[in-house]
């Protein structure tokens, strides 16, 4: 008696493949320390404690007269924002004539678990503000807002109206009950009065817990097996090592701020009701009556287009307007469908009203 | 005070501990005294708490063991129910390397949905927030124990430091609200 082994020859051949791409990727590829995440140059013209505000430096001859101001969120960095040439949400705006700042918070440390909304929104963010409309002697900005930094910059912009001439929400952390993420189920179960006093600051491990709970065998085992499969494809490995570095750099979250942020928006879902209040002020949102621009990915894991949707009928402007694309939450801002879709036609509203 | 139940076991071994703690600090305190200036003197003062703390982390501890096993059985239990799922949909062992790619790919989107239907789930939640609430409970006596290291040696405690923090944060927000008050005064002159 005899078995006879019916090993497909090409299975041994990738096998044998992926061994070898897997010995080759250090002499072939960066380590992701030695990248550099800064794409687009820009110069620092303000800086408040760890914040800092950066100007890019045109790459028109002409530029729109309202300068348009990012207010990025607070996980991760906001290098995801300019992450490579080809895929870059600020070098984009740059070619269409915008006049772009972005708004960098930094990486608080221990002695910040202090800071809180109101000093995000009244504080960094309306110091930059400030900031801009002096150095570009205008009265309004053009402000825009992602994830969780557009929370930020819709409570700035209810309490702000006067300095907000445009108001870009992209996916938007708005209406916590409605969000069917997995962050948004821990969320609602976190003690996070414990969590602030014990620990402080939100650290950034807990956010990487988070992280791995999103598709986790897709995002934890598929994803690596593609990047040595594909080793010597340059370009997919230089994209692929920029976007896992951002990944892996999340600054904590100030304790307070954290702590008001759970509650607030996940847990009792202050902020669509109109019953949040930072810095002692209501926020209103029917008080956003300047032209706006909703911008949500259907396939968003992370905030869910129910979470963010209810902020385009939620605001008293007429002039509102609500795009809804077939992408995820990092695809709508760093992808070649960002680049053809979501970009020209932000340029283009932005345009007839910068 | 005889321990009958595991509660019980910890209430007296904690009581009996903390018994001949007090017992000895009392007895040795005048002695003691002659060196109370060196950091043994401030730390046998508060070797007290070290003990209680150490007591309390043991409670904390079968807790936290106890959310875990729940935390690993919710894993395993999804695990099963996929890979039943994937067998089903995919009953033959794959031969070539295209059936691999195909049988992989079925794998991955069954356990991503099994998987993601856990952690949104309440129960998922519910355990997962108490195993960080028993982790926390864990950190805070790991704290209070380093607090009395600190005490021994005269240097500030995480309370005394976050005082300070807390006073900084306050005089910068009042420093920080008013220059911006300056500044747009001075943008409105200018404008």
């Amino acid at each position: 008696m005899h078995s006879e082994s019916k090993v497909d020859p090409k299975i041994m051949e990738e096998i044998l493949k992926f061994g070898k791409n897997v010995m080759d990727a250090p002499k072939l590829v960066s380590a992701p320390d030695e990248i550099s995440l800064e794409v687009t140059p820009h110069d620092t013209v303000q800086k408040i404690d760890k914040t800092r505000l950066l100007h890019y430096r045109p790459l028109t001859e002409k530029q729109h007269r309202t300068p348009l101001l990012i207010s990025y969120a607070l996980i991760n960095r906001y290098h995801i924002l300019d992450i490579q040439p080809e895929k870059s949400w600020v070098r984009n705006l740059l070619l269409q004539g915008f006049d772009i700042y972005m708004l960098d918070w930094g990486s608080p440390t221990s002695m910040d678990k202090y800071l809180d909304f109101d000093d995000y929104v009244n504080g960094y963010l309306d110091s930059a503000v400030e900031h801009i409309k002096n150095e570009s002697s205008t009265e309004k900005i053009s402000l825009q807002g992602y994830c969780t930094g557009a929370t930020i910059a819709t409570a700035y912009t209810t309490l702000h109206p006067e300095s907000v001439k445009n108001y870009i929400a992209t996916a938007p952390v708005i209406d916590g009950w409605r969000d069917t993420t997995v962050i948004s189920n821990l969320a609602k179960h976190m003690d996070v009065d414990k969590m602030v006093d014990t620990i402080g600051n939100m650290p950034p491990e807990f956010m990487y817990y988070c992280f791995s709970v999103l598709k986790p065998f897709e995002q934890g085992i598929e994803k690596y097996i593609k990047f040595f499969k594909n080793i010597d494809n340059k370009k997919f490995v230089d994209n692929f090592l920029r976007v896992e570095k951002w990944l892996g750099d999340t600054p904590p979250i100030p304790g307070e701020l954290f702590k008001q942020w759970i509650k607030d928006i996940y847990q009792d879902n202050l902020l669509i009701q109109n019953k949040m209040y930072v810095g002692g002020d209501l926020i209103d949102l029917k008080k956003i009556d300047m032209p706006t621009f909703t911008q949500i990915a259907v396939g968003d894991h992370l905030v869910s287009p129910e979470c963010s949707m209810p902020l385009h009928y939620a605001i008293g402007s007429e002039d509102k307007t609500l795009r809804m694309y077939p992408t995820g939450h990092v695809g709508m801002i760093a992808s070649s469908l960002s680049q053809k879709k979501v970009l020209p036609e932000l340029g283009k509203w932005l345009s007839e009203r910068s | 005070m005889q321990p009958n139940s595991p509660k019980n076991t910890a209430d007296y071994y904690k009581h009996l501990s903390l018994f001949w703690t007090d017992i000895m600090h009392l007895m040795s305190s005048k002695p003691q005294a002659l060196t109370s200036t060196g950091p043994m003197r401030a730390f046998t003062a508060n070797s007290k708490k070290v003990t209680t703390e150490l007591i309390e982390i043991n409670e904390d501890l079968i807790g936290f063991n106890q959310y875990l096993t729940e935390y690993y059985k919710q894993l395993a239990d999804a695990w099963g129910v996929a890979q039943k799922k994937v067998n089903l949909k995919s009953p033959e062992v794959p031969q070539d390397a295209e059936q691999i790619e195909v049988f992989k790919k079925i794998w991955i989107d069954m356990f991503d949905n099994d998987f993601t239907e856990l952690f949104d789930s309440k129960k998922f939640g519910e355990n997962y927030g108490k195993l960080v609430s028993k982790e926390l409970e864990l950190t805070k006596h790991w704290n209070n124990i380093t607090n009395v290291v600190l005490q021994s040696v005269n240097l500030p405690s995480k309370e005394e430091i976050d005082e300070v923090y807390k006073e900084l944060h306050s005089l910068k927000k009042r420093i920080g609200k008013l220059e911006l008050k300056l500044k747009k005064k001075e943008t409105r002159k200018n404008a």
